[in-house]
């Protein structure tokens, strides 16, 4: 007999499903309950599925089919249980319970050894601290790349990359705004373009030898280049490593150049005035003490003049008048000279006062224009500003403006010797660059080779033949304008000829007002 | 009239020769001195009309010269020979209010010295 029978009230028979449950109330509980967690158990493998579609990056998806699986058989057997409530349908029942058991008790053996490994997956902190500090590092990256940048925009050295393609493919990467300064090149306008196109040829042929060589010995190369550039005359000192990739061959070359053209002119400037210092002293008692011989010579000279002209008109008078003659011009040659070497110093005869350079230069160039016209030599005034107000003796700049003057017609004429056709001409311009005064004398002929470029100034050189040229108007010139403050520097041009650049201190605006303006020179 | 007294502080002693020559034949009297203390010691003596110094003499150069004697006489006519003229030329020399003073380089342009001379002594 079914022990469970026992249980069973007398009285009217139950329906099948229900024979066990005595109270209606506790049925339905059991009925309602049974239903909404079975329903609920249907709805949360659901918002797994959402979860598990949505996040396609999960470690263990398949965890959560198994679970979604186990919470399935549950939610059934729930189901079953209140469906077997009004149809005693036990096999299916126990089926759906056996399904649930397998499922349940697969899910309780996967997860034990999965576990270790669930743990050992980051926890939302520990990835959002680890978000958090890989942003910080990320920000901390960027601020020291912005500092870099930073450093390279404001570094006083052009800095420049040059890609290497091949044998002779070089390829201009980029440069920093230094170099922009130095060269006059945009770097906009020169990046990702064959050197050979943005780099003018003379330039190019002058550095191409140390980059070959940095290519070939893969180690860094330093030189020194000395040439003219989109903003004139320029010395820089380049450093050049050669970078190499992973195969051992130079892909770029990483240039570093420093523009020391003020410190080479500071440099040549104070060899200059210490050799000129000595020069100076020199000349000075050179022209002191020949001038005492000179002077009685000159003296007695006269005197044997006159005591000759009282012999009478015979035939020895006239000869030593004759010779007394040749003296006398050679006594004056020579008075001549020393009068020059006593100049070079830059001792100033005559008050110093303010007057207008340009209008000297005008001046200075009407007389030459009027000499040199006859030899085919056209010399021209190119002016960009209206006057030049700088202080000193108009008659000495105007001299040591016929002094370039004539020393640039000496170029051109050397050039017509061995290129007869070639046009002649001097071209004289007037600017105001940075307080000072520029007068240039350009002209196009031989040029000054370079190594003469530094003795060119000094007294007594001359490349003349003897009895042409004392070697005296060049180093006159320089000190008539270190004497108003300024100097003379002299460069070559790219396509011949040379440029003589004087530059003088501009007068002050007050020394201005109080000196009249019509000075003539 | 007594013809104008011209004192001439010449240290080269063939120069001062020639010198004296020259003045004596255009008609001035002629003081030598070798160097400017001598040139004192002789403007003491007999006050010239006239200075013709050089600059650089032993003992006493012609600047200092100059100095002392425009202190006794500012309005001294002064006629300098170098050969190797002060920066600011003959104005290095002058003070406020003094008589102007010539410069002349050595060699000595003779004629140009005379006519000088003749100018600030007043003779045709």
């Amino acid at each position: 007999m079914n022990p469970f029978n026992q249980l069973l009230p007398e009285g009217p028979q139950l329906q099948p499903g229900l024979c066990t449950l005595v109270d209606a109330d506790i049925a339905y509980i059991h009925l309602i309950s049974d239903i909404a967690t079975g329903l609920a158990y249907f709805s949360i493998p659901a918002a797994l599925l959402v979860f598990v579609l949505r996040r396609r990056d999960l470690a263990y998806p398949w965890v959560f089919g198994l679970f979604a699986m186990f919470i399935i058989a549950c939610g059934a057997t729930h189901l079953m249980h209140a469906w077997t409530l009004f149809s005693p349908d036990y096999v299916t029942e126990a089926l759906i319970k056996l399904i649930c058991a397998a499922v349940s008790v697969t899910t309780a053996i996967v997860l034990w050894p999965l576990l270790p490994r669930l743990l050992a997956l980051p926890s939302p902190g520990a990835l959002a601290r680890e978000v958090e500090e890989r942003r910080a590092a990320e920000a901390r990256a960027l601020a020291s790349e912005a500092r870099v940048t930073a450093f390279i925009d404001n570094l006083a050295e052009a800095l420049f990359v040059i890609r290497i393609n091949g044998a002779d493919d070089f390829v201009v990467e980029t440069v920093n705004p230094a170099f922009e300064r130095l060269f006059g090149l945009r770097g906009a306008d020169i990046a990702q373009r064959p050197v050979a196109e943005v780099i003018a040829p003379h330039l190019l042929a002058a550095a191409m030898p140390h980059w070959q060589q940095a290519l070939e010995t893969r180690r860094p190369v330093e030189y020194v280049m000395d040439a003219e550039t989109m903003l004139g005359p320029r010395i820089w000192q380049t450093v050049l490593v050669p970078m190499t990739g992973a195969d051992g061959t130079v892909e770029s070359l990483l240039g570093s150049a420093r523009d020391i053209t003020l410190t080479r002119r500071l440099q040549a400037d104070l060899l200059q005035s210490a050799r000129l210092a000595t020069v100076g002293t020199m000349c000075a008692g050179l022209a002191h003490e020949t001038s005492q011989p000179l002077n009685a010579a000159t003296l007695w000279l006269r005197n044997a003049r006159a005591a000759a002209a009282e012999l009478g008109p015979a035939d020895p008078a006239a000869r030593l008048g004759t010779a007394l003659g040749v003296i006398d011009s050679q006594l004056r040659r020579a008075g001549d000279l020393v009068a020059r070497i006593r100049a070079l110093p830059g001792a100033e005869s005559g008050a110093a006062q303010v007057f207008d350079a340009a209008r000297c230069a005008a001046a200075a160039v009407r007389t030459a224009a009027g000499q040199y016209a006859p030899e085919r030599i056209d010399v021209v005034l190119r002016s960009d500003v209206a006057s030049l107000p700088v202080q000193g003796v108009p008659a000495r700049l105007e001299q040591a403006l016929l002094q370039l003057l004539s020393n640039a017609r000496d170029a051109v004429q050397d050039r017509r010797l061995r290129d007869p056709d070639a046009a002649a001409e001097i071209l004289v311009t007037l600017a105001e660059d940075g307080g000072e005064a520029v007068i240039e004398v350009r002209d196009n002929g031989t040029g000054v080779p370079d190594a003469l470029r530094d003795v060119i100034f000094d007294p007594f050189f001359t490349t003349r033949d003897p009895g042409r040229g004392s070697g005296l108007g060049l180093p006159l010139a320089a000190a008539i304008a270190r004497a108003m403050g300024g100097r003379i520097d002299v460069h070559n041009l790219p396509d011949g000829g040379a440029v003589f650049t004087m530059r003088l201190a501009l007068a002050q605006p007050q020394d201005r007002i109080d000196q009249p303006e019509t000075v003539p020179c | 009239m007594a013809a104008p007294r011209i004192l001439v502080a010449e240290d080269e002693g063939l120069a001062a020769m020639a010198l004296e020559d020259e003045l004596l034949r255009e008609g001035y009297a002629v003081t030598l001195a070798p160097d400017g203390l001598a040139a004192l010691e002789a403007a003491a003596q007999e006050p010239p009309d006239l200075l013709l110094t050089d600059l650089r003499m032993p003992r006493l150069d012609g600047s200092a010269l100059i100095r002392a004697l425009r202190a006794a006489r500012p309005d001294l006519p002064v006629v300098v020979m170098t050969g190797y003229a002060p920066a600011g030329g003959a104005a290095a020399f002058a003070a406020d209010g003094e008589a102007p003073i010539s410069l002349f380089a050595k060699p000595l342009d003779m004629d140009a010295v005379l006519a000088e001379l003749r100018k600030l002594l007043n003779r045709p």
